[in-house]
């Protein structure tokens, strides 16, 4: 019997409109300026310069990729009301702890602990990294998971083209708002301020800002570990400062807009087995 | 065949183009502009600031031919 056999359509390129208008308008642009140099015409010259600036713009300053919002919100709501009920039903009461790289034989993972109890005492780093792969951890009894913003503070990096071990806090506080703004342009105005082991952020019109509207059907999980951004600063807090972080307070405005997000640096020595 | 533009021609071309770069550029900042404008800002920016450079350029040419020539 023969085996079907699979059929690749073949391969067309697709040149986007913009570029066909550049490139179009790139060539008669060179024409023009051939022409003003064969015929010693001032007015095509500055014709030809013309087409050719418009030519370049098109080609070079191209739309960037971009994703419907709609699309960005159906994609992350289900594993977030997945995550929010496992956490509900399973009653972790205890409050997240994002754990800094000693915690982690993997110094790029970004995890956070969750206690069963409410005031468990926290976990040494060596208790930790015996259980690394596990999801539910015996001693002490909890929670290790990925947080949600764990690959947004992968892409922050990226994007500084640095890693957020080898900064302190002080570089957070200088280059996040330009991250925030500028660079990903996520949020409209971000704000960050420290008190002592207190970190305060607040967000401005970010671009999961329906994400953070239905805060009521996930309100479990972002008192917890935060909506995703919270949690990708979190991550961000705790390689910086090299100290486990909790998120002490998340205000999310009826709009869901504006976040205001309250960060605690845990100090206190881990307690020895 | 000669190229029917002069130095100062393609000065003033890029002056005036680094101009409308430059402005659009700032209008299109996501600090205070209108942000809803699908396009590569970064590039924008980039160029305008190219020409703008460009330009300042042919002027510090201008310049050291004026001096040169007291």
């Amino acid at each position: 019997m023969q085996k079907p056999q699979k059929l690749s359509p073949p391969k067309r390129h697709k040149i986007s409109l913009t570029k066909a208008i550049g490139l179009i308008l790139l060539s008669l642009g060179a024409i023009a300026l051939i022409g003003s140099i064969l015929y010693n015409s001032q007015i095509s010259a500055f014709i030809g310069l013309g087409l050719i600036f418009w030519g370049v713009i098109l080609t070079y300053v191209q739309t960037e990729e971009y994703i419907k919002q709609d699309l960005l919100d159906a994609t992350t709501l289900p594993s977030l009301v997945t995550l929010n009920q496992t956490i509900l039903e399973l009653n972790y009461n205890g409050k997240a702890l994002y754990l800094p790289p000693k915690y982690l034989k993997n110094p790029e993972a970004n995890k956070a602990y969750i206690p069963k109890q409410k005031d468990e005492k926290l976990p040494t780093p060596e208790q930790i990294q015996e259980q690394e792969n596990k999801l539910f951890i015996e001693n002490p009894q909890g929670i290790l998971i990925t947080p949600p913003g764990a690959e947004l503070t992968k892409l922050f990096e990226k994007t500084m083209e640095t890693n957020f071990t080898r900064v302190d806090l002080k570089y957070l506080q200088q280059n996040l708002p330009k991250l925030f703004i500028e660079d990903l342009e996520i949020a409209q105005n971000f704000e960050m301020e420290t008190e002592g082991n207190k970190v305060k952020v607040k967000i401005e019109n970010s671009a999961y800002k329906n994400l953070a509207k239905i805060n009521t059907q996930l309100s479990n999980l972002y008192a917890n570990l935060g909506c995703p951004l919270s949690s990708a600063i979190a991550s961000a807090l705790a390689k910086a400062t090299g100290k486990p972080i909790i998120i002490e307070n998340q205000r999310i405005s009826e709009d869901g807009k504006d976040i205001e997000i309250e960060y605690s640096i845990l100090q206190e020595e881990p307690t020895k087995k | 065949m000669t190229f029917p533009l002069g130095f100062w021609d393609i000065s003033l071309i890029l002056a005036i183009t680094a101009i409308i770069l430059l402005i659009t550029s700032e209008l299109l900042s996501p600090y205070y502009g209108k942000v809803n404008i699908p396009i590569n800002k970064k590039r924008l920016k980039n160029v305008a600031l190219t020409f703008s450079i460009l330009f300042l350029i042919t002027v510090a040419i201008r310049i050291i031919s004026i001096i040169s020539t007291l």
